[in-house]
């Protein structure tokens, strides 16, 4: 526990650092990309909770992020706004609006019951089924955004949210988050989970109740994306559905994936090098002129570059670039 | 009644397609463990196959089939010999991530070499006639599809049960070790797997193209998808199990697309997946997971 704060304080010396260094020197496009990137992390981090610790892969942390966003955004945006985007809602859902905070503990809320019905099915299931359960949870998700088009404007934007966060908020919370999930993985569940990863039988033998922890984990996952999610709809005053599918699902998995996910420090280290390096690809994808010669334009490039990152982990570094080692294990004696 | 046999040859047809999509991910997965996203890329690979012929102004339709199934079953061996075989004797996350992000490198690779938006294919519109049997109105392609998968499953028991090499994958799935012990050779029983797995994607593949007449980068997804879930519900690994679920799968989505009221057409996957999940809960590894028993490895 000990240590483990003590790498919580290192990971949020390197987050604040960046954050201030964005805030002083960066210009809004900047901090626009820097806030992105911050908003994957709280991605990442909800999604190592439990495939970190379970290590069962789920596909469905998109659809987790957009509840909670959309669940916010319709909460927080005033009547004026809903009565012109939203004409026939529902359910008296465009004559009402509340504030930013009661608003984002809505969302929680029900993403947390959300996850936790789906929960009831997932934890139950074998590694294989449930990632494939998750991922029909990201198309049930999805295809109900599209359809609800008098709720959830389906594809076109839903706009007029307030821009209630700013980076510093962000870089507060993922500071929290960081401290939640590195928590998480030291605490009684934590060990729990892990020790049922390792080995389900011995696990299960020593009284491990495994789909018990796998909930509660999966939950707290939940709960994690949902704020991801308000973070996202509260600084970019518009969202729509699809930046809560597939592309979104990849770009977060590959980010997990590379620093290893069986560790925070881990999730941390990938959101930063994929968000980063992703930026140049995306530049030269565009086909920009370098040293007098026009590059084309060569759209897929960063989906190919993921896709290589993935799979080039997996054949030679399986358990990502941290392994089972958190930031302090590099520097502390153990 | 008409109307009664009609849907059900629907819901064959349904299923017959995923039957044969399922056994390919069934195969590879019984043998070693791996849950191969990549499949419906396969399938990709022959779509863009008939547009190159189309393309080569090659029209003949025996040609177009041919080169198809060829195709895929190309890809399909050439993927195992380089992404999958670092992670032959990984766990199945392993694998699953690689195949996931297998399939994402080729989806972009035919967005940025071919085309992001779906070309036409006009060349296996000839398959589909209606036909009118025994005063029932019935597509030719349902007919051809249902009878296909039918000779697939009959060809695949007889292969598995009958040759050494088939005898040797049953055995694989079992016990990996063992088969090796005896004088196997491990590449020859994977090459084998993957080969039947992308024969099964190539005429899944013609199915799909005389269906909807054109292809996408993203187009196997779907699929293959369904594929998975029939998996899952059959028991995974289980190739009887796969072949079940792909029926059940078909015949609950006929049964969703007659019961849903129009206005929540856009709702169907969503109702079948939600079915589908109940029965999950009532058995979690699914209707005919292979049972463990004592001594075997877990």
């Amino acid at each position: 526990m000990t240590r483990g704060l003590y790498g919580v304080a290192l990971i949020s010396i390197v987050l604040i650092a960046i954050g201030v260094a964005t805030t002083y020197f960066g210009s809004r496009y900047h901090l626009r990309l820097v806030y992105g990137a911050y908003v994957n992390l709280l991605v990442v981090l909800g999604l190592q909770v439990f495939m970190g610790n379970a290590r069962i892969t789920n596909l469905s942390h998109s659809a987790f992020m957009g509840i909670g966003a959309y669940v916010a955004a319709i909460c927080v945006t005033p009547e004026t706004v809903k009565a012109i985007s939203l004409p026939q809602a529902p359910w008296g859902l465009n004559a009402f609006s509340l504030d930013p905070i009661s608003s984002a503990l809505i969302a929680i809320a029900i993403t947390a019951i959300i996850a936790a019905l789906i929960g009831l099915i997932i934890v139950r299931l074998t590694a294989i089924g449930a990632t494939i359960v998750s991922l029909a949870v990201l198309v049930i998700v999805h295809s109900v955004f599209l359809f609800r088009t008098d709720i959830f404007k389906g594809n076109q934007a839903f706009f007029g949210i307030p821009q209630v966060f700013s980076l510093t908020s962000i870089v507060i919370l993922s500071v929290a988050v960081v401290f939640i999930a590195r928590m998480f993985r030291e605490s009684k569940w934590g060990v729990q989970l892990r020790a049922s990863a390792d080995d389900e039988l011995g696990a299960q033998a020593s009284g491990v109740n495994i789909h018990q922890v796998r909930l509660i984990a999966w939950i707290l996952s939940g709960i994690l994306l949902s704020i991801a999610g308000i973070a996202y709809a509260f600084y970019l005053g518009t969202i729509s559905a699809r930046p809560f599918y597939f592309n979104h699902v990849f770009l977060t998995l590959a980010m997990l994936i590379l620093g290893g996910m069986r560790t925070v420090t881990g999730a941390v280290l990938g959101t930063l090098i994929i968000s980063f390096g992703l930026e140049s690809v995306r530049w030269i994808e565009t086909g920009p002129v370098v040293l007098g010669i026009d590059l084309p334009e060569v759209l897929g490039l960063s989906g190919v570059v993921l896709g290589a990152v993935i799979v080039l982990t997996m054949a030679f570094r399986p358990e990502g670039i941290m392994g089972d080692r958190e930031v302090e294990d590099l520097l502390l004696k153990p | 009644m008409e109307y009664i046999v009609q849907q059900v040859i629907n819901a064959l047809a349904f299923g017959a397609e995923y039957a044969l999509l399922a056994l390919g991910l069934a195969i590879v997965f019984s043998i070693m463990g791996l849950v191969n996203f990549a499949h419906g890329e396969i399938i990709a690979v022959g779509g863009y196959t008939m547009v190159a012929l189309g393309a080569l102004m090659i029209g003949n339709p025996y040609i177009v089939i041919a080169s198809a199934v060829v195709a895929a079953m190309f890809a399909s061996v050439m993927l195992e010999r380089f992404a999958f075989r670092p992670v032959r004797y990984a766990d199945p996350t392993t694998g699953l991530l690689t195949a996931f992000g297998v399939s994402m490198i080729l989806q972009n690779l035919f967005l940025l070499f071919v085309s992001p938006r779906p070309i036409a294919v006009t060349s296996l519109y000839f398959l589909d006639w209606p036909v009118n049997l025994f005063g029932v109105q019935v597509s030719s392609l349902q007919l051809f599809e249902t009878g296909a998968t039918a000779l697939v499953i009959v060809a695949l028991m007889l292969f598995l049960r009958r040759t050494t090499l088939g005898i040797a994958m049953r055995a694989a799935a079992l016990d990996f070790e063992m088969v090796r012990l005896v004088g196997i050779r491990a590449n020859r029983v994977f090459a084998v797997a993957f080969l039947v797995s992308g024969l099964l994607a190539g005429l899944a593949c013609i199915f799909i193209m005389a269906r909807r007449g054109s292809v996408d980068p993203h187009m196997g997804f779907n699929p293959v998808l369904k594929a998975f879930v029939a998996c899952v519900v059959g028991g995974f690994g289980s190739l009887p199990g796969a072949v079940l679920g792909g029926f059940i799968l078909g015949a609950v989505e006929v049964a969703m697309l007659v019961l849903l009221p129009q206005e929540y057409g856009g709702m169907k996957d969503a109702f079948v997946f939600g079915i589908i999940a109940l029965l999950l809960i009532w058995r979690p590894n699914g209707i005919l997971s292979p049972r463990i028993e004592k001594g075997d490895k877990v």
